[in-house]
């Protein structure tokens, strides 16, 4: 068991190991990325010192915690974001389905292992990015270790839930071979109610209990909280039940998902 | 013992017909007319361990489809196939383990990776020993060329280079079953010969079991004893390609240049002209009903003759000729 265990193991490392060489096979890109990021940075703090120009708090908020919370969206948001969608797309449409189903490990584990050691190498990347945002743009870190403990923690787990909620939305791939639009939707969808763009508290109580209610808070607005001093270490215990709870609820729907989806495969061509 | 076996495989696919022009894509979108297509229809066939069979037929006659449902990515409409013993699909990842396949268009190589690393990614993946790993590199190199290719990407590489990557790759792990979807396709003969003789010999040496689609009749002439000839998804030959060659080739076709005009002539019983050039005279005749010799003879009787030919068919016009529908000559001798 253990034997088997450890081999299953070695596979799928030689795919994670794989993830930063595919990656800096396009460095050209991680440069003009880095820029943009800067940009959509400084737009938003603008506009968030505007909209604190006449008030103090906001949603129980107060500036420096919304100003944190939503520099570290920017920086965290992109770190879970899943490319499945476009990729089953891809697979599909070019065919390529055929030869990433012929190797001999299971299709999901590989894909979940490729997309936490994503998240690994991008967290790395990011980093000069915190050490501007800290300098210039007026965010503030907590020194407490425990927080971050409960950050990483709770990112893993939720990184895990979107990339299982991702999953069954890749699924529909098998089905319509047009997935540019569901792409987009999906990411609307994810960076809103995800917390992304507006912290979860200042959204009007429906609209919240929406967000509460969907998967996608899990990776952003969950993790991110801890570090902005938003959210207290002390909830961690009841938040990572809940990612649990999450994880087991998608991981089985999107396994079902899946060995049904596969079976309605036509690759075009060849 | 089969490696593999498939009864009565048989898979449907449903499209959507679509008429032509917008008009056409809003009414297939309001009211989707389906049509059912027999992709592959009722195909029973065994191969043995060891094998190299040839798998033929017109684009669309169903080749790929059928390899796709052995190596386990589609699943069968109906009927049933096994391979190693194994349901493919139902048993995708082991199943895997043990075969190999080239799909001639496609790669399973990274693209943007040096082949090195892509080739080492593959063997971590099939749990190659690195002892053997190092030893199978060797082996290949002979036939493969690879230590030119190692430090190439994927995507650098010509058609006949990428070929020989993806061979490797495929073979790296011993697969006891291999399928090549077109392994030579668009690649010179020198390429071509290098891919054929690799072909030979892993299954030579290894045993590995090999069903090879292709276009290519050279391909089929060199590797394989047995073909299978699919068309319109149904099984229309399966035995030894001698067979074929028998069956189809009694008509030969004798050429005669001549220093006077042909157009008079009289044609000798039991052939038929079929070039009509007035210093050259070409004729097909059955060769179970009379000879080269005799038509020879009746042709010199009545005008002189500077040179003559004579040609067997190929097996590029047998195949033209069975896929054309001349079929029904073997169709009441299928392999038992």
């Amino acid at each position: 068991m253990i034997h088997a265990v450890r081999r299953e193991a070695r596979v799928f490392f030689a795919f994670a190991a794989m993830v930063p060489k595919l990656y800096l096979a396009y460095n050209a890109w991680v440069v003009v990325e880095f820029v943009v990021q800067i940009l959509f940075m400084l737009v938003f703090v603008a506009f968030w010192r505007a909209v604190y120009a006449n008030t103090t708090t906001l949603g129980g908020l107060d500036v420096g915690q919304t100003i944190n919370y939503i520099l570290l969206a920017q920086i965290v948001a992109p770190l879970v974001q899943s490319r499945l969608v476009s990729e089953f797309g891809g697979m599909i449409r070019e065919g390529r389905i055929a030869i990433e189903l012929l190797r001999p490990v299971d299709f999901q584990a590989r894909y979940a292992v490729e997309s936490l050691t994503s998240l690994v190498v991008f967290a790395v990347q990011k980093l000069p990015l915190v050490l501007i945002a800290g300098a210039f743009l007026g965010l503030r870190l907590p020194s407490d270790p425990a927080a971050w403990g409960a950050f990483a923690l709770s990112l893993v787990l939720g990184s895990m839930v979107l990339f299982l909620t991702d999953w069954m939305f890749a699924c529909l791939a098998f089905y319509s071979t047009e997935t540019w639009g569901l792409g987009v939707v999906k990411i609307a969808v994810a960076t809103f109610f995800g917390g992304a763009l507006v912290p979860l508290q200042m959204m009007p109580a429906w609209l919240r209990s929406i967000a509460l209610a969907l998967p996608f808070s899990q990776g952003v607005a969950v993790p991110i909280s801890f570090l902005a001093g938003v959210t207290p270490v002390s909830d961690l215990g009841a938040l990572l039940i809940r990612q649990l709870l999450w994880l087991v609820g998608l991981g089985i729907a999107s396994r079902l998902v899946f060995r049904q989806a596969v079976r309605k495969i036509t690759v075009q061509g060849g | 013992m089969p490696v593999i076996r498939t009864e009565q495989l048989t898979k449907i696919f449903r499209v959507v017909r679509k008429e032509p022009g917008l008009r056409g894509s809003l009414k297939a979108l309001v009211r989707p007319r389906f049509e059912n297509i027999a992709a592959v229809n009722q195909v029973s066939f065994e191969i043995d361990a060891g094998e190299i069979v040839g798998y033929i037929g017109v684009n669309g006659a169903g080749k790929s489809t059928t390899i796709k449902m052995l190596t386990g990515i589609l699943v069968p409409t109906s009927g049933s196939v096994q391979v190693l013993g194994r349901d493919p699909h139902r048993q995708r990842v082991a199943n895997a383990r043990e075969i190999g396949a080239v799909f001639g268009q496609r790669t399973q190589l990274w693209w943007d990776l040096p082949f090195i690393e892509s080739l080492a990614l593959v063997g971590r993946i099939y749990e190659v020993p690195p002892a053997r790993y190092r030893q199978l590199l060797k082996d290949f190199e002979d036939t493969l060329g690879l230590s030119e290719l190692l430090h190439i990407p994927i995507r650098n590489m010509s058609l006949g280079q990428k070929m020989r990557a993806e061979l490797a790759a495929t073979l790296i792990h011993e697969p006891r079953v291999v399928y090549l979807d077109e392994p030579t396709i668009g690649l010179d003969l020198l390429a071509k010969e290098r891919i054929r003789d690799f072909i030979r010999e892993q299954n030579r040496g290894r045993g590995t079991t090999v069903l090879l689609t292709t276009h290519d009749l050279g391909d089929i002439e060199q590797l394989c004893p047995r073909v299978i000839i699919i068309d319109a998804g149904r099984l229309i030959y399966d035995g030894p390609i001698a067979t074929i060659k028998e069956r189809f080739g009694r008509h030969r076709e004798i050429t005669f240049e001549t220093s006077e005009a042909t157009t008079a002539i009289e044609l000798p019983r039991d052939c038929t002209r079929l070039a009509a050039e007035p210093h050259r005279l070409t004729l097909r005749f059955d060769r179970t009903r009379t000879t080269a010799s005799q038509i020879a003879a009746a042709v010199m009787e009545q005008i002189e003759v500077l040179d003559f030919s004579l040609a067997e068919p190929d097996l590029a016009s047998i195949v033209r000729q069975i896929y054309q529908g001349g079929l029904r000559e073997v169709e009441g001798n299928p392999r038992s």
